[in-house]
């Protein structure tokens, strides 16, 4: 029989070569520090959970807001005293050019 | 080509590309520079791909098979990359993979390359021109001259069991 180009492609299949190593990514797209990212990252973010999000931040905010401060006590009038003797002065106008 | 489809060649080709470099240089670490090197070049610049101009499968391989042939050279494995009288001798190997294996890494690099684009990486006569910068006439020679060799390397294992050639030896 003869050694055709067939025979020799059977031939020359069975030498099988490993696939490229996990490493490899990393070598071409090297990952940066993690501290880049605050920097740098986004986070995305649902429409439906970002609502809800927004709901719940409300609903904590209007719980723990302060209250209104309120004078303690009743307003008692015991100690007011009307003006003796008002003097009004009734001032007519003013020339300034003088 | 953006991020995501410079990652999603590298998915797609890195096989390939790897393969080519481990059996056009039987080295791992060889291989994985290379590889390396050429991903990064396409990241670096994308733009020198030009899809008139072929796959970017066989850009891909074209551009291992320059980095593999610049370490022949720097490493001065091979005085002359095509060696036209480069006669094989028959391998003395016991396994047949191994045997195989020495037979291709002794072909010189320009016979090698063709036959691995060839027979490995599938890539048509035209493909393998462009991607090792000739003619296709010339690569039909190589590849001519390249099988001629591996007859006669992997002669003993093809005479003592021509009908088992294809069913594992």
């Amino acid at each position: 029989m003869e050694f055709n180009d067939q025979k020799l492609k059977e031939l020359l299949q069975k030498w099988e070569a490993p696939p490229a190593p996990r490493e490899l990514f990393f070598r071409v797209f090297p990952t940066p520090p993690w501290w880049r990212w605050l920097w740098t990252g986004s986070i995305r973010v649902p429409v439906p959970v970002g609502l809800a999000a927004l709901v719940v931040l409300g609903v904590v905010w209007f719980w723990n807001r302060e209250p209104v401060s309120v004078p303690q006590g009743s307003v008692s009038l015991a100690d007011f005293h009307p003006v003796d003797q008002l003097e009004p002065r009734i001032i007519r106008g003013v020339n300034y050019e003088h | 080509m953006t991020d995501s489809e410079l990652r999603q060649a590298f998915d797609q080709h890195k096989d390939a590309v790897y393969r080519f470099a481990w059996r056009m240089t039987g080295s791992p670490e060889a291989s994985e520079d290379i590889a390396q090197e050429v991903f990064l070049s396409l990241v670096r610049r994308p733009e020198s791909y030009d899809p008139a101009r072929g796959s970017l499968r066989a850009f891909l391989l074209g551009a291992a098979r320059n980095q593999a042939l610049k370490r022949f050279r720097e490493e001065q494995r091979w005085d002359v990359l095509e060696e036209e009288d480069f006669a094989a001798a028959p391998v003395l190997h016991v396994d047949v993979v191994d045997a195989v294996a020495a037979a291709v890494q002794a072909l010189p690099p320009l016979q090698r390359e063709a036959l691995i684009l060839a027979e490995y990486e599938d890539l048509s006569l035209e493909e393998i021109a462009r991607a090792v910068e000739t003619e296709v006439g010339a690569v039909k020679a190589r590849l001519h001259r390249a099988r001629e060799n591996l007859r006669k390397a992997l002669a003993p294992f093809y005479e003592t069991n021509p009908r088992r050639v294809g069913h594992g030896i």
